[in-house]
């Protein structure tokens, strides 16, 4: 999936992150969790979707979520 | 067991290579080269920017972008004046051509240092090498003690003896007293590196060509390789790996039985021209079988396309390749390519520094599949679905490095992955006969 205008982007800090998995429970639309419980993320966020990754990435026990620019 | 040489061959070359015969002494390399000549920012960057002198990691990066970038963040403010660093940390073991260079031609690294730090106003020049060479630590210890830089203070660190040491995050934090692994970093360290300060890091070959393009001239540097990559690199070869799994059979010195019977590791560095041919420094042997590029972390070419290969960024780029650190590994006749990615895979899984999630559960679970495949398992659809999932999930390359070597694999050497699958290879037929 490419950028579009006003896209963020998700970028996890790995060595921070424990898959604790809440970011996937948050924001199913671009997060999905892989056989290990680790985010993947699934591509750049588009402005309606940027309340919710923002809420996402406060909610990281681990604060290991970041929004980025595209 | 895989560690890194203890021989090593130099063969005298070109340019970087072309004076070792006299010694690595400052005052042979004065005799050689001159004194070093004054160089402000703009006139670096008028030499060293047409002639495309890279950094040598996968992506090449260009050295003179490094230089514009560090330019545009420095300022006279406190904590914010450049810092140059000279990365021979090497933690790959199929290479040693940093380490070689500090040993046979230290001068022409630190003269492109301190060219480098003069005309970025930095004051410091940071030295790592690794702690299992520590030849090269010396070598870079001798040198720094024949210098005399006005205005340039040396700083000598040594690197763990890891794979992932060499990676620049991992070396700034070593700089900074912290444990010299990799960590996360959102912006490259040309604009905020060590301790935050705009930072020119790169391998020590690249500081070596910097001053080699200096000393002798745009127009004499440009006279070796092509025009589209001007210059000489640096090789590292690797022969093939013996029965107990280390390196050997290089020219030279190496190959013989070492200490308690532990064969001595070999590994010979050469200076080669951009788009020479593969043939001048590779054995009929090597030239006849599969050849990994780029090391560890790089790629398979395949048989058909070894005996015409060249030295050329953009001719592997086409195969699917890249030069990289410059660690070319060969293979015997017999050997079996999945059995080699099986063995190095293993040693990268071990290699995690443990820190982020896909690498630490992935790589494991991918050496698992490629011993899997090794011992006559298709196990392919999952090493594609593995290396998926690992690819771009860590703070360094070192999961993307290991995905690539065993793509390369399952793509470049299809056809030898079928044989090997199908009992054709020979290996299989030579392990069973071995385990009878």
């Amino acid at each position: 999936m490419s950028a579009g205008a006003g896209d963020v982007v998700l970028r996890v800090d790995w060595p921070e992150c424990r898959a604790r998995g809440l970011c996937a429970e948050l924001l199913p639309e671009r997060i999905v969790l892989d056989e290990w419980g680790y985010p993947v993320v699934l591509g750049p966020v588009s402005p309606a979707l940027q309340a919710l990754a923002r809420e996402a990435a406060d909610a990281c026990p681990r604060r290991a979520l970041h929004l980025r620019p595209a | 067991m895989i560690r890194p040489p203890d021989v090593v061959d130099v063969t005298p070359g070109p340019m970087l290579l072309s004076g070792i015969a006299d010694g690595p002494s400052l005052a042979a390399h004065r005799v050689r080269q001159g004194p070093l000549p004054e160089a402000d920012a703009g006139a670096l960057l008028a030499v060293i920017a047409p002639l495309a002198v890279r950094g040598r990691g996968g992506a090449g990066f260009p050295l003179a972008r490094k230089i514009d970038t560090v330019l545009a963040h420095r300022s006279r403010r406190p904590g914010r004046r450049p810092v140059v660093v000279v990365n021979a940390a090497e933690g790959e073991p199929a290479s040693a051509k940093d380490s070689a260079l500090l040993d046979v031609a230290p001068h022409l690294v630190l003269d492109g240092a301190v060219l480098a730090a003069r005309a970025l106003g930095a004051g410091t020049v940071h030295l790592v090498t690794s702690v299992d060479r520590p030849w090269a630590g010396a070598a870079a210890a001798r040198a720094v003690a024949e210098r005399d830089d006005h205005g340039i203070r040396w700083s000598r660190h040594e690197a763990q003896a890891r794979f992932v040491s060499g990676q620049a995050r991992a070396v700034l934090e070593l700089l900074s007293g912290r444990s010299g692994l990799p960590v996360t970093s959102w912006v490259p360290e040309s604009m905020s590196g060590h301790r935050g300060r705009p930072t020119l890091l790169s391998n020590a070959e690249s500081f070596a060509h910097l001053a080699a393009a200096v000393h002798v001239g745009a127009d004499r540097y440009a006279s070796y390789g092509t025009p589209q990559e001007p210059g000489t690199t640096l090789l590292t070869l690797t022969e093939p790996a013996g029965p107990d799994g280390s390196f050997g059979g290089s020219s030279g010195g190496s190959g013989r039985a070492g200490v308690d019977g532990v064969p001595v590791v070999g590994v010979r560095v050469v200076e080669v021209c951009h788009g020479d041919a593969a043939s001048q420094v590779l054995s009929a042997q090597a030239l006849a079988n599969p050849l990994l590029v780029g090391g560890f972390h790089g790629a398979w070419l395949s048989p058909r396309d070894v005996p015409a290969l060249r030295w050329s960024n953009a001719h592997l780029r086409a195969l699917g390749a890249s030069l990289g650190a410059g660690c070319v590994i060969t293979l015997a006749r017999g050997q079996c390519p999945v059995e080699e990615t099986a063995r190095i895979v293993t040693y990268l899984a071990a290699e995690s520094a443990g820190r982020c999630g896909p690498c630490f559960n992935g790589l494991p679970a991918l050496a698992d599949e490629v011993r899997g495949l090794a011992e006559g398992a298709d196990t392919r659809r999952r090493i594609a679905e593995l290396t998926g999932l690992v690819r771009g999930r860590g703070a360094c390359a070192h999961p993307d490095g290991t995905a690539r070597i065993v793509t390369s694999l399952l793509t470049t050497l299809d056809g030898e992955v079928e044989e090997h699958l199908d009992g054709r290879c020979g290996c299989r037929a030579l392990s069973t006969v071995g385990a009878a």
